[in-house]
């Protein structure tokens, strides 16, 4: 019965799914479009996907009184170093690649020797933690979000970077998924390494840690992700800094800072912020969607 | 392992940051909730549940239950058949599937918050692409006749684009009519892509044999075959990727905050939004906190329903 060529309805499948390709990817096309196109092209919604890419006169520039011919460039130069000179960019692209390393970093300092106790060692109250764990899986950290901007604001913590990074340094999530990881690692090789005399801090750093790296690399995948993308955190503990914003915080200001219709530089900035992670995930697609749905279970 | 004390050492930071950082919040929600606090102020008074009572009676929070629930029951089931519908589809492909996966996944990796600038640009009414293409499709003859239906030998002012072309097209964002259905088209073009990825799993541990079982007793349909053993088969994963959605949804906010602020009048006032406004930007923290007790009872409900049905269900 499967070997029935349906060419029809390869056909037709084809056709549906294309159709939603199309629309799943026109605001990314939208985006590549706007950031090369001169304001003019943008607005009237001509030149195809590059524009003619004509040299334009940056008004700006003019108007900071220098001479029009040192103000001529084409909108895709425009485009981008608006882009960059409008906002701190690259200060807010630091900014995220710091938070989010320092998130990972701390959860997994945090998460792998508990979950390395919580499978593989046998102590008081041991189920009474992993209890604990399970109810922590329930509250989403996103619904908590005001008790914990009073309690940091509290101790003067709100507009820091420990504000953006101290919420997420517990993931009961990461937790949980190192303990079932644990659970299939075999008792005789934790045991093996206490015969040769191993302490049980070696064991987590030597022995769990090396074994864990696939869980590790899913979770990370998930970790980085979320806070990358996150914006309703920094929204809630930022206000006003640009030194201490993350990108999509920086992206907001900026589109709220804009003048008039600047839609080139704004496009220009957005992709610059968004590329990075697409460009990842289509080099490593596979290993993105498996630690993403592996770790979808939050 | 006897007297070895280690557990104490790798347990202690995460049960410490559990109870400070997860546990006590909700507790400080509690409390604060029916207080009237505010930060900067040195004292607060009681006010018992009237937090609670201004929750349930008042009209813009009337507003703000009802655009959390619309949204919450527009995006979820949609955002679940697309994604069951593309990963029927893909899974059953010979060629080109991969590409499909990775470019429907694609907006669930994107910076939310940015996508949804790049949609405010190309749904505004004036320069924005989509009502151009509409519009463009109002003199040629044959798009116009299709979708006002006049084909079919209706009137075309009576059918809704018909009506446009003559008139005008929706602001999207801007009408209190459309501005809740444009932000929920933006969370399923999100979101569709990850219940795609995790019912293709769902699928790949489907067993083969079924197959061949529900054709020796005469399922020849594709039809056939997906109602008597696909579906029942995903039943775990139903539950799972309904219950997700629905959370994922409740806790919308990018896509408000950034593009409607909550309006027009009150249309796009989702829960989240409401708790942010209230408790970050005017300082209100009493009735923030009442919010942020009721969303958590949303989403512990939510969550308590699902394991009922994985308990109920599970054996198969």
């Amino acid at each position: 019965m499967l070997a029935r060529t349906n060419w029809l309805g390869e056909f037709f499948k084809h056709g549906v799914l294309l159709a939603g390709a199309i629309v799943v990817l026109l605001p990314f096309y939208l985006m590549l479009s706007y950031s090369l196109k001169s304001p003019h092209e943008i607005e009237a919604n001509v030149g195809g996907f590059f524009g003619s890419q004509e040299i334009m006169t940056d008004q700006r520039c003019v108007k900071a009184g220098n001479p029009e011919e040192d103000c001529l460039m084409r909108p895709i130069v425009y485009n981008y170093t608006a882009a960059f000179k409008e906002a701190p960019l690259v200060r807010y692209m630091l900014n995220g690649v710091f938070v989010t390393v320092t998130i990972f970093i701390i959860q997994v300092i945090v998460a792998l020797p508990c979950a390395y106790a919580l499978s593989k060692l046998r102590f008081w109250g041991r189920d009474v933690v992993f209890g604990m764990v399970i109810f922590c899986l329930l509250i989403p950290v996103h619904a908590i979000a005001l008790p914990l901007y009073i309690m940091l604001a509290k101790v003067g913590l709100t507009n820091t970077y420990g504000a953006l990074i101290i919420p997420w340094s517990i993931s009961v999530f990461g937790i949980f998924l190192m303990r079932q990881f644990f659970m299939t690692v075999p008792d005789d090789l934790i045991d093996a390494a206490r015969m040769d005399g191993m302490s049980e801090f070696s064991i987590v750093w030597q022995v769990m840690l090396p074994t864990a790296i696939p869980a590790l690399l899913a979770f990370g995948i998930f970790s980085v992700v979320a806070h990358w993308n996150d914006y309703y955190w920094p929204r809630v503990v930022i206000t006003g800094n640009k030194d201490l914003m993350t990108p999509p915080l920086g992206l907001r200001m900026f589109k709220s800072d804009m003048d008039g219709n600047e839609y080139g530089p704004m496009m220009a900035a957005t992709t610059v912020i968004v590329m990075p992670l697409v460009i990842i995930f289509l080099l490593a697609q596979r290993r993105f969607i498996e630690g993403i749905t592996m770790t979808g279970m939050k | 392992m006897g007297k070895s004390r280690a557990h104490y050492w790798f347990i202690g930071p995460a049960v410490a940051l559990m109870l400070l950082l997860l546990i006590m919040p909700v507790f400080v929600a509690a409390t604060l909730s029916m207080t009237d606090y505010s930060l900067g102020n040195s004292s607060f008074n009681w006010v018992g549940i009237e937090n609670y009572e201004k929750l349930f009676s008042r009209r813009s929070y009337q507003k703000m239950f009802s655009a959390s629930l619309t949204y919450v029951l527009v995006v979820v089931p949609i955002s679940v058949a697309l994604g069951l519908g593309s990963a029927l589809l893909i899974s059953s492909l010979r060629i080109g599937g991969e590409l499909y996966k990775a470019v429907f996944f694609l907006p669930v990796m994107a910076t939310l918050l940015a996508m949804a600038i790049v949609w405010e640009f190309a749904l505004n009414p004036i320069v924005g692409v989509v009502n151009d293409v509409l519009r463009s499709g109002c003199d040629i003859s044959w798009i116009h006749s299709m979708l006002s239906g006049s084909w079919l030998g209706y009137e075309p002012a009576t059918s809704w684009y018909g009506a446009a072309c003559i008139k005008k097209f929706p602001l999207w964002l801007g009408d209190k009519q459309y501005a809740l259905g444009t932000i929920a088209f933006i969370g399923i073009w999100q979101g569709f892509g990850f219940n795609m990825v995790l019912y293709l799993a769902g699928l790949t541990s489907v067993p083969r044999e079924l197959y061949q079982a529900a054709h020796m007793d005469g399922a020849d349909s594709a039809w056939e075959r997906f109602k008597l053993v696909t579906w029942p088969m995903l039943g775990p994963t139903n539950v799972f990727v309904i219950t997700i959605s629905s959370i994922r949804s409740f806790q919308v906010f990018d896509t408000v905050e950034a593009l409607t602020s909550g309006g027009p009048s009150k249309s796009t006032y989702v829960m989240v939004y409401a708790m942010f406004e209230k408790g970050v930007k005017q300082n209100l923290l009493g009735i923030g906190s009442a919010i942020t007790i009721v969303f958590l009872a949303f989403v512990l409900i939510l969550t308590l329903v699902q394991v009922y049905f994985v308990n109920r269900r599970v054996h198969y």
